[in-house]
């Protein structure tokens, strides 16, 4: 962050903070966020205490399907008073004139989130089972957060079938990249095998391994709203537990973390009805798929010119390992009868 | 591949380079610089991969596909609009057929860009 963009951050955050002589003591730009930048901000307050804040603000080309920082803000302090644990959100700036792009500003909270770390951690959360239990919990508050809510207008209606509604947005992806018959064929198997409607909720729509803070004492905090929206609460639960996000540790159903009765159990007991394990199959096989499309379309970044980056130009060679399982995963599906419907 | 280009060809340049990359370059990097030098080699095995695939599998593939679903310059969308279109579904004539040209499709396709899922089953 040059000095000039950091003297006009400085003077922002001084006037929303309503600390005239704010100082920002270091800016450190944070690893991890394909689509979004982190930096790590060291300020002094007016009385002279030291706070570590990030600032998280948009990469040059930013996914369609993800949300503004300025409604991630809101997302956070919508979290924030349910008591899902995040980091506390302070304040929001959606004048590109700052620091070139909107930005929100989030007190830090201090934890491991590398996923290859936290996978091979037996100590993670204190435990595995506790581990998995603070998940279910963490979920179970994110879905108490039901429509209408204004301050979360921008999140739209809520679909009246989320199944169908994940499967229409499913198919808008397919039409936009080269054809894909076998990710075709996951979509047509969850098409016909959708379970029926239930009311929407917000789905946090990145619950995984990767997007969760750790210590050894707990859960820290839940990152990255950038995705969420209203919809089936299974989703959450089949997005964390589906096979490409336990990061190897296959044996660990809940994200490669803890298991997956653990997982059930946090659920139940942080208020959620115990979830049906016929739905969260179904949105594992749907998790593989979305995960597909966003690769594809994290691909298209890099090959339209827009943003030449190795990262994104491998990022869609994970598909294929993706397909591997989809087509495995219908036909053990078809076999058992899930077909039917 | 013709010989009257130079060797060493595409696929051995790309090896050795590779090889340079992990054994020589990596080791020597600070931890900063080392995910990007393990996905200038992952680019580069993919690469080589990619050049490897006998053009005679992709085009057997291509042809099975294009036998599904009848002449057509695009055997792979028609295919695509195919399935979702329901007439692949179980039950249909075509069911087996497809499943049996996608799992093909989808081995061909990890050889290339991730091979490990193979050797996991």
């Amino acid at each position: 962050m040059h000095e000039g963009c950091r003297e006009r951050l400085r003077t922002w955050l001084a006037r929303a903070a309503g600390e005239e002589s704010l100082a920002i003591l270091s800016a450190e730009r944070l690893s991890g966020g394909a689509i979004q930048q982190n930096w790590g901000l060291v300020v002094r307050r007016d009385d002279g205490a030291e706070e570590r804040w990030v600032l998280r603000t948009d990469n040059p080309a930013t996914l369609e399907v993800s949300h503004g920082r300025t409604q991630e803000f809101a997302l956070l302090r919508a979290a924030h008073a349910a008591g899902v644990s995040v980091p506390e959100p302070l304040f929001a700036c959606d004048d590109a004139g700052v620091i070139g792009a909107p930005f929100l500003v989030m007190r830090r909270v201090e934890g491991i989130a590398s996923a290859h770390r936290v996978v091979k951690w037996d100590d993670v959360g204190g435990g595995r089972e506790r581990a998995a239990r603070a998940m279910g919990r963490e979920l179970a508050r994110i879905h108490r957060i039901r429509p209408p809510r204004e301050d979360l207008a921008f999140l739209g209606e809520p679909p009246g079938d989320p199944c169908h509604a994940f499967c229409e947005a499913q198919e808008r992806a397919l039409d936009a990249a080269a054809p894909h018959p076998i990710l075709e064929w996951g979509l047509r198997h969850l098409r016909r095998t959708a379970p029926p409607p239930v009311p929407a909720v917000l789905c946090h729509n990145d619950f995984r391994t990767g997007n969760i803070l750790w210590t050894e004492r707990g859960l820290a905090a839940v990152l990255d709203w950038e995705f969420a929206a209203w919809g089936d609460p299974h989703a959450d639960l089949g997005w964390l537990c589906a096979r490409c996000w336990r990061f190897g540790n296959l044996a660990m159903e809940a994200g490669g973390v803890g298991p997956r009765t653990g997982l059930y159990a946090g659920y139940v007991e942080g208020g959620g009805d115990p979830p049906d394990p016929t739905r969260v199959a179904w949105w594992e096989l749907a998790a593989h798929l979305r995960w597909a499309t966003i690769a594809l379309a994290q691909g298209e970044r890099h090959l339209s010119g827009r943003e030449p980056s190795l990262e994104l130009a491998l990022t869609p060679h994970i598909v294929p390992e993706l397909e591997w399982h989809i087509v495995r995963d219908v036909a053990a599906r078809e076999r058992t009868g899930e077909a039917v419907a | 591949m013709t010989q009257i280009l130079e060797r060493p060809d595409a696929a051995e340049l790309i090896e050795i380079a590779r090889a340079t990359v992990l054994d020589e370059l990596l080791p020597a990097l600070p931890e900063t610089h080392r995910l990007a030098a393990r996905m200038v080699a992952n680019a580069l095995g993919i690469a080589k991969r990619m050049l490897d695939v006998e053009g005679v599998r992709l085009a057997g593939l291509e042809a099975r596909a294009a036998a599904v679903v009848g002449e057509g310059e695009e055997p792979w969308r028609a295919l695509c609009a195919l399935i979702r279109s329901g007439a692949a579904d179980p039950g249909c004539e075509r069911h087996d057929t497809v499943a049996g040209l996608l799992a093909d499709l989808a081995r061909l396709r990890c050889e290339t860009s991730a091979p490990k899922t193979l050797a996991g089953g």
